[in-house]
């Protein structure tokens, strides 16, 4: 289905809504928005990318040059480099092009148009793993496609354990809206029954092969929970979305940066900004890196945004009567401490002083391998073919107390053959005992790592350098950010427990992983303008609107209270629906 | 609708991958190794991963010729130095280990010295020991990326339209 034309953008409209970022969360505010009949503007930082042309997601590595490699004057900073050094990581490297770690996996030419060149983007300060995607639906192109709801033990935690501050909504609360998110976008799962996981409302689920369904036994007998990938990827077909095919099961999944370019799994410009354009009530700006959002002189309320067109170099204002942020956590953090007034001092929505604090993610790292005996030998199956394998949910601090640490982690992993046999390398020998042994035991391999929450801490935070601007003459962010105790019991009890977990289900471990990744290895960051119910402890409402600035939303993860364990986006997408829902209902009776 | 955009999808899809076979991998000329190198790496590559009833080796699959491709467009000078050295390394050791250099060494006597240079895979620390790990490296990465390795050797049966997934279902 060719994308939709796009529509004339006009500057000196007032539009009803600018929305600052076209991914998960600026997708779902235009979707919203412009399905109520409200002119919405939607900027985008980077460029719209012939996605297909892109991902080429069933070319063979020997019909590659570099065999889906990286060409030779680029480089992905690897897990040392990020260790060793400090921000910006770009910084004397000779190479034309630096890329996060995420392009060290295979398949990296495929995404390199997808993420950031970070020679262009620098950040300072504390270590720190940061993956962006600057183009068109951002990281959607990429993202895991782990789609997993949060409960009341995410937003009640602080109730339950007495750390942080609970959500301003309860799961009641949000419960109807990722309904409309699981039927509009799509998502593969099998139903459990878990009130610390909900269910969503699944399509048909993809299967666990037999390695898998081998541990999810063994853990039912501890009363633990291993299910089938929760992946936000249509199986049935969306008969209202023209853009997006259902899931064929090609087992390009496997490719990592991923993307999926029949767009069975769910990307912001087919799911979302396609059919946005449609009602004719969507102006889509790409190239447009906003800068500062521009308030009134006389009132204090936002009146549009200043942008930058990064192909011309050219500084441009649009007006709006309403300002939505969905730049992603750390970008809408940066953007709101850049737009300073007289208003607003310290920076736009902040008199608090919570911008860019209670910075959280996951923490990840502890991981364990092990091998089935009785697969060696086996004839060789198709196990690819499925967005992902399984998802172990939490099961820490629920009925019970952990001495050591509060919160939860859950597990994701996989097993079966894979197009590359990723053990070859460290099988130890040569010699046609070693291929045959490689040969054998493919398939027979089973392995899962951990996503585990960090706290939400006023102490960690983002702020912006003084002295380090980016290629657009914009001013970076300054990291202020480390794990912390919690986090250093919790990933010791991860290792501790994958170990455990395999050798109760007769699961050969081969290896366990304790040490922990570099901070922002998850890319899931969250929480640096929160919202709540007191304005002097949190940035946003319950409607992710300013406390100090009403026509201001800020509509991604920096609005989460806490990080839970359970990956965000579709929790991101439903908020964003809900705010956007109370938006246009205030529009409607006059009250933004 | 959904149907009709279901068989558009898949006409474009088998388009594509029909267009890229016909590209096939053309063999070249050595552009970094000269020949007497090229043909140490060509040997010592087969004898990690040789021919045997099952499937062609590393020599048939193009190894070599994919690192020697790599090694040409390099920009890192020590990575190359490191490959030229690590030729000289194996013909040393063949040297002292056989009294000759490695190509002239009998079959039985390269293996010796690939052997040795094995020894310590989990922890090398002598140069021809760290030299075996990123041999072994780049001969695994090149030989299960090729066509031989994905398809005759291991016998991969993904990267194709499905209308299920084949897998176990959840009892």
């Amino acid at each position: 289905m060719p994308d939709p034309t796009p529509k004339e953008v006009d500057l000196k409209q007032t539009y009803d809504a600018v929305v600052v970022g076209s991914g998960a969360a600026g997708g779902m505010a235009a979707h919203v928005l412009t399905s109520q009949g409200m002119k919405v503007l939607l900027l985008e930082a980077g460029k719209k990318l012939d996605i297909e042309k892109e991902l080429k997601s069933l070319e063979w590595p020997y019909e590659h040059p570099r065999r889906g490699g990286l060409p030779p004057d680029s480089h992905a900073l690897s897990r040392n480099e990020y260790t060793f050094r400090k921000p910006p990581y770009a910084k004397g490297l000779p190479n034309k092009h630096v890329y996060s770690y995420v392009e060290g996996w295979n398949g990296a030419d495929y995404s390199k148009n997808i993420v950031v060149d970070e020679k262009d983007h620098p950040y300072t300060g504390t270590s720190y793993a940061w993956v962006r995607a600057r183009c068109l639906g951002g990281k959607t192109n990429i993202w895991g496609r782990l789609a997993l709801r949060l409960s009341d033990y995410d937003f009640k935690a602080a109730s339950r354990d007495g750390f942080g501050e609970d959500w301003p909504i309860s799961y009641a609360d949000i419960a109807p809206y990722y309904d409309k998110v699981d039927l509009y976008l799509g998502i593969a799962g099998h139903k459990e029954n878990l009130p610390y996981l909900p269910d969503s409302l699944f399509q048909r689920s993809t299967r666990l092969n037999p390695a898998e369904v081998q541990l999810r036994e063994g853990l039912a007998k501890m009363d633990r929970v291993l299910t089938p990938y929760r992946a936000g990827v249509t199986t049935d077909g969306l008969k209202h979305n023209k853009y997006r095919s259902r899931c064929f099961g090609r087992g390009a999944c496997d490719r990592r940066t991923g993307g999926c370019d029949i767009h069975a799994a769910f990307d912001s410009p087919t799911g979302l900004i396609y059919p946005a354009m449609d009602t004719g009530n969507l102006t889509l700006r790409t190239n447009s890196t906003v800068s500062e959002v521009l308030v009134d002189k006389n009132t204090g309320k936002a009146r549009g945004v200043a942008f930058v067109d990064t192909q011309t170099g050219k500084s441009y204002e649009a007006k709006a009567k309403v300002v939505i942020l969905g730049a992603s956590t750390l970008e809408s953090a940066r953007l709101m401490l850049l737009s300073k007034s007289r208003f607003h001092p310290n920076g736009l929505g902040n008199s608090s002083g919570h911008v860019g604090h209670n910075f959280c993610e996951h923490i990840m790292g502890p991981s364990v391998t092990g091998i089935v005996k009785d697969l060696v030998g086996k004839p060789r199956t198709l196990d690819d073919g499925r967005p992902a394998g399984f998802y172990v949910a939490r099961f820490r601090n629920l009925a019970d107390k952990h001495p050591n640490f509060i919160r939860g982690y859950g597990f994701e992993g996989d097993s079966g053959t894979h197009m590359f046999p990723g053990h070859a390398a460290g099988t130890p020998g040569f010699g046609a005992a070693y291929k045959k042994r490689v040969r054998d035991e493919a398939g027979a391999f089973i392995s899962m790592g951990a996503f585990g929450e960090v706290l939400a801490r006023y102490e960690n935070y983002v702020d912006i350098d003084p002295n380090v601007k980016d290629r657009w003459g914009i001013p970076v962010l300054r990291f202020h950010y480390q794990f912390g105790d919690n986090e250093k019991k919790m990933a010791a009890d991860m290792a501790d427990t994958a170990r455990e977990m395999f050798e109760a289900s007769g699961i050969e471990v081969i290896g366990v992983d304790r040490e922990i990744l570099t901070e922002g290895w998850s890319i899931h960051e969250l929480g640096t303008a929160r919202m709540g119910a007191d304005p002097k402890k949190s940035v946003l409402n319950q409607f992710q609107q300013s406390h100090d600035v009403p026509n201001l939303l800020v509509v991604d993860g920096s609005s989460h209270v806490s990080a839970s364990c359970q990956n965000p986006t579709w929790t991101i997408m439903a908020l964003a629906w809900r705010s956007c829902d109370h938006l246009a209902e205030q529009m409607r009776k006059g009250e933004v | 609708m959904s149907t009709d955009l279901e068989r558009r999808d898949l006409f474009k899809i088998a388009a594509g991958a029909a267009v890229a076979a016909r590209l096939g991998v053309a063999q070249q000329a050595p552009r970094f190794f000269i020949p007497d190198e090229f043909s140490v790496i060509e040997e010592l590559a087969e004898i990690i991963i040789p021919a045997d009833d099952h499937s062609p080796g590393a020599r048939a699959a193009g190894v070599t010729v994919y690192i020697d491709a790599r090694l040409g467009e390099s920009l890192e000078p020590e990575k190359k130095d490191a490959w030229r050295q690590g030729v000289q390394l194996v013909n040393q050791l063949s040297v002292t280990m056989n009294g000759q250099p490695f190509l002239k060494a009998s079959p039985e006597q390269r293996t010796a010295v690939v052997e040795r240079m094995a020894q310590n895979e989990a922890e090398p620390k002598s140069p021809e020991e760290l030299f075996f790990r990123e041999l072994k490296r780049a001969t695994v990465h090149a030989y299960y990326t090729s066509k031989i390795g994905i398809h005759q050797e291991m016998e991969y049966k993904g990267n194709v339209l499905l209308n299920k997934f084949v897998g176990t279902e959840l009892p």
